[in-house]
């Protein structure tokens, strides 16, 4: 009997030590490729943020944790020492150290296909101090530093080097929680987990991202329990999932902002009829005008049915630079009305909005409501919504005179709307990008360069929110609508946690 | 015959470089793929350099020339956005769509072809009516439609099939393994409704013209038992207007399976050439658009084979 009873036990011990268990996730769009410093695109960051690691990661709040550094240090405004972590092993059993951190930045800059030189840019030197030792020199001081470096994914120079660049993209070998088994494109990527992650073994054996982009499908997935958890979760299927009693919904609040842009800067613009001829947003009490009279609350409710948070800024608040003094202004068609009376356009004008209708949630959708909503307030909006692949040649051209857009700051950090969007537009300094509004302000712009500068966090946040005030607030430089939420649905068997940066980050589910 | 084959081989390569020119005209007109390749913290010189790695800051002419050139090397150019061969980044999804339009074409034949002459022996038969009524149905219901109810049933509802995606693959197919099979059920009877249907009315249309020409009456006058006078004479001489629409309507499959792989899932070309038209992806779409081609052309001369074995009078 006591023999029996042994037997039992360690059959049962082998049963549970033999059970691999899986986590099955079902993305509403896939990986375009397995070099992580090749295409900078949310999914495929995602995805490969499994594989690889970074000096430094984003927690779920998008605050800056220690990855493979253990520490740094920041002696002068321009020399960063980072000190890295000992006894990390990449996946085919070679050792990290300061070698492949000098590879991996040198490579991003050299390679001219990369999509990370955005994140790298800032950087002059990467030495080698000791194995375990790097010295960052930077060409300015830099404050947004770190926050860049959690997009630089460490690779193994011994694996890499020599290597073509279609090899790199098929063989994915970084120091993470999961290593690659295979991709089968368009279908599912899978991987298992590493045993000697340094921060310990990740629960889940294995990991498998299946790419379920029709909506219905991903729902129909979770639904019938073939996968453990969805991203972009429809919103007409919310309701739908929460009444499920084996499934849990999440709203994490993401850090895209729509919002509106219009041509700030020709006499006469192409896409708009006005009586007198002239470019009618070029007067700010136009531009106000169009901020009172849209009613967000009636997108929110009805377009994104609830899932959308108004904005009256460019950072949702857990962006550096957010200013909790800036409030949206309640909708006012008769202010608006006022407004445009006061610029001399008291019957309003014509204008044709530009949307993109496969970029952002319900983009198109959104262009519409808004053209109805100015419609009551006297201005003939034509909404041109076209796919993303001809929306952003046409407004990068400044082919436009109203458009809709949308901004994510990625870093986490309000600099990267305010260099990008907000300052004026400048090819030699790199600024202003997407101001395809080309909206300018002397002060405005001189603030933002002083804050990109500035290694004061205090004061630097004081110069961000000063700029941010007088380009939206005095100068409605443009429209904000709404930031994004993500939505996800989960099998009640696991622990999810939802990230501000809308990754999936596998090892923090349980 | 020789002759025959060598000029439609001339044919199909002139036909291919029209096409690749036409193509690679388009995508160059349609935009700039740096503007969605490129992150929005990219500045102004990192666009210029991606253009040039790219190769798509020449003239029309000297990309158009560079890319024939390659052509000549069998290379049709690395995609913009995997980054790997473009024509590898088409055949690795090439089976999973041969293999849909493969099972759902057979499983059309299969069905289609005899509730088509059922319903053409004896037309005002209850079970006739029924078929056609079916048919109907599955010529009107768009394929959309249809996946989702069988999802819904079959997935959401009783679990006894997978929603989505292709499950083991074995030999480049799915039909081999029993997870495979399960996988395929629903696209492949999603897929072949359609078809399925067609080929039923155009059987049975064929098979009712046929069975009251002069021949029939007189082989049954003759005595010739009824099952050799449907199944042999009549059959044969209604297949020849079916061959032609199932070479098209295979065409079709392969080209259009879109939106059934869009539904279950499934890793095929179709999926992959509409996200690469979205992304301006020029060497996916020529790539994938040539292949497409190819096959249409093939199945052309399949067909016009065919005819000379189903009907001695057709002469290549």
């Amino acid at each position: 009997m006591k023999k029996l009873t042994v037997a039992v036990a360690a059959l049962a011990l082998v049963g549970t030590i033999g059970f691999a268990k899986t986590l099955k996730v079902g993305l509403a769009s896939g990986a375009y490729t397995m070099d992580p410093q090749a295409f900078n695109e949310t999914a495929t960051n995602s995805i490969l943020s499994n594989i690889f690691d970074t000096l430094v990661r984003f927690d779920e709040n998008i605050k800056v944790h220690p990855d493979l550094a253990e520490s740094w240090s920041n002696p002068e405004p321009k020399v960063w020492i980072i000190k890295l972590r000992k006894g990390v092993k990449f996946h085919n059993g070679n050792t990290f150290n300061a070698d492949d951190v000098v590879f991996t930045f040198d490579r991003i800059k050299n390679w001219k296909k990369s999509g990370f030189k955005g994140k790298v840019s800032m950087i002059d030197k990467v030495e080698k101090i000791d194995d375990y030792t790097v010295k960052f020199t930077t060409k300015k001081a830099f404050p947004v530093f770190l926050r860049k470096l959690t997009y630089v994914n460490m690779l193994d120079k011994e694996t890499v080097k020599g290597k073509s660049d279609e090899w790199i993209g098929l063989h994915p070998i970084g120091t993470g929680p999961y290593k690659f088994v295979l991709w089968r494109k368009g279908d599912q990527i899978k991987f298992k987990a590493n045993p000697n992650y340094w921060a310990g073994k990740a629960k889940f054996d294995d990991l498998i991202f299946r790419v379920l982009s029709n909506n219905a499908t991903r729902t129909a997935a979770i639904l019938s329990g073939e996968v453990d958890l969805i991203n972009r979760v429809p919103v007409v299927d919310v309701n739908r999932i929460k009444n499920n009693s084996k499934l849990n919904t999440f709203v994490k609040p993401g850090l895209r902002l729509i919002y509106l842009q219009m041509d700030q800067f020709r006499e006469k613009t192409p896409y708009v009829k006005s009586p007198t001829g002239k470019n009618p947003f070029l007067d700010v009490r136009v531009r106000r005008a169009l901020y009172y009279g849209i009613n967000e609350d009636a997108i929110i409710k009805y377009i994104m049915k609830g899932f959308a948070a108004p904005a009256a800024q460019f950072h949702p608040d857990v962006v550096v630079g957010y200013d909790p003094t800036i409030k949206r202004v309640k909708y006012d068609p008769a202010k608006a009305k006022k407004l445009l009376a006061e610029a001399g356009y008291p019957n309003g004008f014509s204008v044709v909005l530009d949307a993109p209708n496969n970029r952002y949630i319900n983009d198109a959708q959104i262009a519409q409501a808004v053209a109805s909503s100015l419609a009551k307030i006297g201005i003939k909006v034509k909404v041109n919504a076209t796919p993303k692949s001809s929306f952003f040649p046409k407004t990068a051209k400044q082919d436009t005179s109203f458009f809709l857009i949308g901004w994510a700051s990625s870093d986490g950090d309000g600099s990267s709307m305010l260099d990008g969007v907000v300052h004026s537009k400048d090819d030699v300094k790199g600024y202003g990008r997407y101001n395809n509004g080309k909206y300018s302000n002397a002060q405005v712009d001189k603030l933002i360069e002083e804050s990109d500068g500035n290694m004061n966090p205090t004061a630097r946040v004081k110069q961000m929110r000063e700029a941010q005030k007088i380009a939206i607030v005095d100068d409605q430089n443009i429209i904000p609508l709404h930031y994004q939420v993500d939505i996800y649905a989960s099998s009640k068997k696991i622990k999810f946690v939802p990230r501000t940066d809308s990754r999936i980050w596998a090892y923090d589910i349980k | 015959m020789l002759k025959y084959i060598l000029n439609r081989l001339f044919h199909s390569v002139i036909v291919m470089f029209v096409i690749s020119f036409i193509v690679f005209f388009i995508m160059f007109k349609a935009g700039d793929p740096v503007q969605l390749l490129l992150p929005p913290d990219a500045t102004q010189q990192d666009v210029i350099e991606m253009r040039h790695a790219l190769g798509i800051d020449q003239s029309f002419i000297k990309q158009y020339e560079a890319f024939l050139k390659n052509v000549a090397k069998g290379n049709l150019g690395n995609s913009f956005v995997y980054g790997q061969p473009a024509l590898d980044v088409v055949f690795e999804r090439l089976p999973a769509t041969l293999e849909l339009s493969v099972l759902a074409m057979i499983f059309s034949i299969i069905f289609g072809v005899p509730l088509g002459i059922i319903a053409s022996i004896k037309p005002k038969a209850w079970y006739s009516k029924a078929i056609m009524f079916l048919s109907l149905s599955g010529i009107s219901v768009p394929v959309f439609w249809t996946g989702m109810v069988l999802v819904l049933i079959f997935s959401v509802l009783l679990g006894w099939l997978p929603s989505s995606g292709r499950g083991e693959v074995y030999l480049f197919t799915s039909a081999f393994t029993w997870d495979g099979i399960k996988h395929l059920i629903m696209p492949v009877l999603t897929l072949s409704f359609f078809q399925l249907a067609l080929i039923l009315r155009l059987t049975r249309t064929g098979m009712m013209e046929v069975m009251m020409q002069d021949y029939i009456k007189l082989a049954t006058a003759k005595g010739v038992p009824r099952r050799v006078v449907v199944y042999y004479h009549a059959l044969k001489n209604s297949l020849i207007p079916l061959i032609t629409v199932i070479g098209i309507q295979f065409g079709q499959l392969v080209a259009f399976t879109i939106v059934t792989e869009t539904i279950f899932a499934w890793p095929g070309t179709g999926k992959l050439i509409i996200d690469s038209i979205q992304n301006l992806d020029r060497p996916i779409v020529v790539a994938y658009l040539l292949v497409i081609s190819f096959i249409f052309v093939a199945i052309n001369f399949i067909v016009d084979i065919l005819y000379t074995f189903v009907d001695p009078r057709v002469r290549v």
